[in-house]
């Protein structure tokens, strides 16, 4: 698992396939899937910046910045 | 107008990151897409993950015998055509057990939606060679890897002269959602074959292993072209062709058959007395 940082994940809707891997992974608990199941930071204030969700998505959808 | 939200249904249990989810995803964008409501569908499924398809989608929905789906899904259509009869299935479901039922459904050409979820494994059973696994993989049933040749649904479908062939990649919703529509509007049966990364029981062909080798082709050939298509069909390897890879406009079983080609048989009255002459002569 990634260190805790100052960055925040990035989601690429178009490349999201909506399959929930980041969801489950999420240390913190701070992403959800929204009505069209595509995957947002629902609680930006939860996230610590550790990147374990961009390591995990398999379709390469979410970046750190 | 209809919404993503009025599809969802039970939670899926798929595995976190199963390429189900970009299916099912990828279908209900084409299928809202379209204005089209659940219950003008009805999705045939028989066993596997891919069958827990219409558990997880609202729709009309029947979940029959492994392999079975296409049998089902064609007597559907033959009772009532004005239903959109789609099959959710698996490779296994499809091109193993179900593998005579697929050659015939698309000799007879009836118009059913077949979009096969194909991870090239037996996820269900946990992990056996399916009909498409790649020669040489090592599994926990085929400790000495495959040692049959992969079978080529596309090749054969464009043998048996199927009139909508194509090929998604689960890990491209908006490409994937673009194939089921065009497969939904094709006059006749359809099949989009699926590349669906199993992430938990095939560790060789991944979501990277299908990223480094997809390539979309739409556009790049002459899909009326069947020589050109069969020779797409058998493109595997290195570069692995997706999108639509073969169309034509064959007369449908439903067209050609006479009982129902003017109009639905539920919407034809129940003449008794016919069936009654029909039986006298067994008693």
């Amino acid at each position: 698992m990634g260190e805790p940082s100052d960055k925040r994940p990035v989601f690429d809707d178009d490349e999201c396939t909506g399959c929930g891997l980041c969801v489950d992974e999420c240390p913190n608990d701070c992403i959800d899937l929204n009505d069209d199941d595509v995957a947002f930071l629902a609680r930006p204030d939860d996230c610590d910046g550790c990147g374990t969700c961009s390591e995990e998505c398999p379709s390469e959808a979410i970046t750190m910045e | 107008m209809i919404s993503f939200d009025d599809y969802k249904d039970q939670e899926p249990a798929w595995c976190p990151g199963c390429g189900n989810f970009g299916i099912r995803n990828a279908f209900i964008d084409a299928m809202t897409g379209m204005g089209m409501e659940p219950h003008q569908l009805v999705i045939v499924s028989g066993i596997g993950q891919a069958a827990k398809f219409p558990h997880y989608v609202k729709c009309n929905a029947f979940n029959g015998l492994h392999g079975r789906a296409l049998p089902v899904a064609t007597g559907i259509r033959l009772a009532n055509h004005r239903m959109h009869v789609i099959v959710m299935t698996g490779d296994g479901d499809c091109y193993g057990e179900g593998g005579n039922h697929f050659v015939h459904a698309m000799r007879r050409n009836v118009n059913v939606k077949l979009f096969v979820h194909d991870n090239q494994i037996y996820g269900l059973t946990k992990g056996q060679a399916s009909p498409t696994s790649m020669e040489g993989m090592v599994t926990k049933a085929q400790p000495f890897g495959v040692m049959s040749e992969q079978f080529n649904p596309l090749a054969m479908a464009i043998a048996l002269d199927c009139g909508f062939v194509a090929r998604g990649f689960a890990g491209d919703r908006a490409h994937l959602a673009g194939l089921f529509v065009r497969a939904m509007e094709h006059e006749g049966f359809a099949l989009v074959d699926i590349l669906q990364p199993c992430v938990t029981f095939n560790k060789v062909n991944t979501y990277e292993w299908y990223r480094e080798r997809v390539w979309k082709m739409d556009g790049e050939h002459d899909e009326g072209d069947r020589m050109e298509a069969f020779k797409m069909s058998l493109l595997w390897g290195e570069r692995i062709p997706i999108g639509v890879i073969f169309r034509k406009r064959r007369p449908t079983y439903e067209e050609r058959n006479p009982v129902i080609s003017r109009a639905p048989l539920v919407e034809q009255a129940f003449d008794r007395s016919k069936l009654a002459a029909a039986l006298a002569e067994f008693y």
